[in-house]
């Protein structure tokens, strides 16, 4: 069915969860419960985990959890061929994201199928495209240093506090035209959103978001800025404006998608360089090859997944599946398919370059890619130059959040 | 601005124009030209914005520009082996950046841009 984008209406599709409430046409031998995101041995050594997988299982399985039951893709060909195919696998109805039915919206452009899809992405890829973002460098890389200003000459940190976390969030209030004296306001939002694990927590950051963002949309239709709020309030493909729902829905998109990834991203990068000091080394001494290192750290390191509804039955991998299955596929598990990606867990900054999964493909690939990478490469480079070689706080044991964002909760250095 | 124009695997062709300095991938999204894909946006990561430049363009047009867009289009060379002769003259569309020496310029598209 196609949505009106206009006129959101809360999805009625299916969504199973549990042991009890797995279809009849799924093979019995292809159910399982692996805990992704939750079980104690993924949360042991997430990547880990999601490399074994490889081994472990077979390359289509359906996972059966008190979340939502669903297929699960982890090789690499059949990733591409479920994201870059809309017709069998949709996104309609398949971010799993509580909304109020009585206010409902959709996140948007995520949700929304081609060809409507199209015309939300042209209003924000020149800004996020590679040219987009370049005009950016200059201002990211002093959001950098300010922060590394904080904190250098101390010698020790809380990395996710002190830099992991704000910096996407600095860098995200500039783009979007909000005033930087809202940051810790954002990032606690973000928190509570994201990983309080309790509803009512949540519930009153989403109030909390939507009334400042209703208000700054309106702000902006007034007084309009070179930012994406503004830009996105006042767009109006083929002459027609954008509806509320569509403006609100498009801004608080962005807002979930672009803060906890590029977050959760330097977490893992910075522990594994707090491990590996001479791969830091390597990073200071190969500066030309900067790009090629970021995209070998984001395929390393990817941190989430990626979810759709069967819009009508498909077999992939003599694997049948039926219109309204859910489907994930567990990006990080496509990145070290060890078909595509030899040796899949070393990191090897001299790999051929190949499509990575760590923003998807496909229409929906991630339109913040190119900032994320820029963001990932300034950080590098600020912070090499100022702290070359550092060490998780010796006695701190690393523990991994729970869920779809997948890192270190609390990453202790010292220098 | 200069104009570029596309011509689908089935013959179909469409003119374009395109800010000096905006790339051949780019502009056949904004202007809804079917056969380029362009999914990772220009990130050198997919490969899903083949083209083949038209023989009387390619000196001006050049090559590959950088090793990861000749690694990436030895990766999918395999989707166009159907193509003919025109394959030897295959790029990334997001790697040619518009100039007005370029005006005019005409590129081929693939059958597919993935599989």
């Amino acid at each position: 069915m196609t949505i009106d984008p206009a006129h959101p209406v809360p999805p009625v599709l299916p969504r199973y969860a549990g042991p009890n409430q797995i279809p009849p046409h799924i093979p019995k031998g292809l159910i399982r419960s692996i805990g992704l995101t939750t079980g104690a041995e993924f949360l042991a050594s997430p990547h880990d985990f999601m490399a074994k997988l490889h081994e472990k299982q077979p390359p289509i399985f359906y996972d059966v959890n008190d979340f939502c039951n669903a297929w699960q893709i982890i090789k690499h060909e059949d990733a591409l061929f479920a994201l870059r195919h809309p017709e069998y696998f949709s996104n309609e109805g398949a971010t799993p994201f509580p909304r109020d039915p009585d206010d409902y919206f959709y996140f948007i452009p995520i949700e929304i199928d081609p060809p409507q899809h199209r015309k939300y992405r042209n209003i924000v890829d020149p800004l996020f495209s590679p040219q987009g973002v370049l005009r950016l460098e200059g201002l990211i890389r002093q959001r950098a240093r300010d922060l590394l200003d904080q904190f250098a000459g101390t010698g020790e940190c809380e990395f996710t506090t002190a830099f992991g976390r704000p910096l996407p969030v600095s860098v995200f209030l500039d783009i979007m035209g909000l005033p930087q004296d809202m940051r810790d306001t954002f990032v606690q939002w973000a928190v509570d959103l994201l990983h309080s694990q309790d509803r009512e927590t949540m519930g009153k950051a989403m109030r909390l978001i939507s009334a400042y963002i209703k208000q700054a949309i309106a702000e902006k239709r007034a007084k309009p800025d070179d930012g994406v709020v503004s830009r996105i309030a006042h767009a109006a493909p083929d002459g027609i404006p954008l509806s509320d729902k569509e403006v609100f829905g498009f801004v608080i998109f962005l807002f979930i998608g672009g803060l906890d990834t590029v977050f959760a991203t330097l977490n893992n990068i910075w522990l594994w360089l707090a491990q590996n000091p001479e791969r830091c080394q390597e990073i200071i001494n190969r500066p030309q090859d900067i790009n090629a290192i970021v995209e070998e750290l984001l395929r390393r390191w990817s941190v989430t997944f990626s979810g759709r509804v069967v819009a009508k039955d498909v077999e992939l991998r003599g694997v049948k599946m039926k219109a309204g299955d859910r489907v994930t596929s567990i990006l990080p598990a496509c990145n070290f398919d060890p078909e595509v990606f030899p040796d899949p867990l070393k990191v090897d900054f001299d790999r051929p370059r190949k499509t990575i999964l760590a923003f998807t493909v496909g229409v929906h690939s991630c339109m913040g890619g190119h900032l994320a990478r820029l963001e990932v490469k300034i950080a590098l480079q600020e912070w090499l130059s100022r702290i070359p070689q550092f060490a998780v706080k010796p006695g701190r044991k690393i523990e991994y959040r729970p869920g779809g964002v997948v890192g270190p909760k609390y990453l202790p250095l010292v220098w | 601005m200069p104009k570029v124009t596309y011509i689908e695997h089935g013959g179909a062709s469409h003119e374009a124009e395109i800010a000096v300095g905006e790339n051949v991938m780019r502009g056949a999204l904004y202007n809804n030209v079917p056969g380029i894909a362009g999914e990772c946006g220009g990130a050198l990561s997919c490969a899903t914005c083949r083209c083949f430049v038209d023989d009387a363009w390619v000196a001006r047009v050049g090559g590959p520009a950088t090793h990861e867009e000749r690694e990436l289009l030895e990766a999918a060379a395999s989707l166009d082996t159907d193509e003919g002769p025109a394959r030897r003259n295959v790029r990334l569309s997001c790697q040619i950046s518009m100039t007005d020496d370029l005006d005019g310029l005409v590129v081929r598209l693939p059958a597919k841009q993935y599989a």
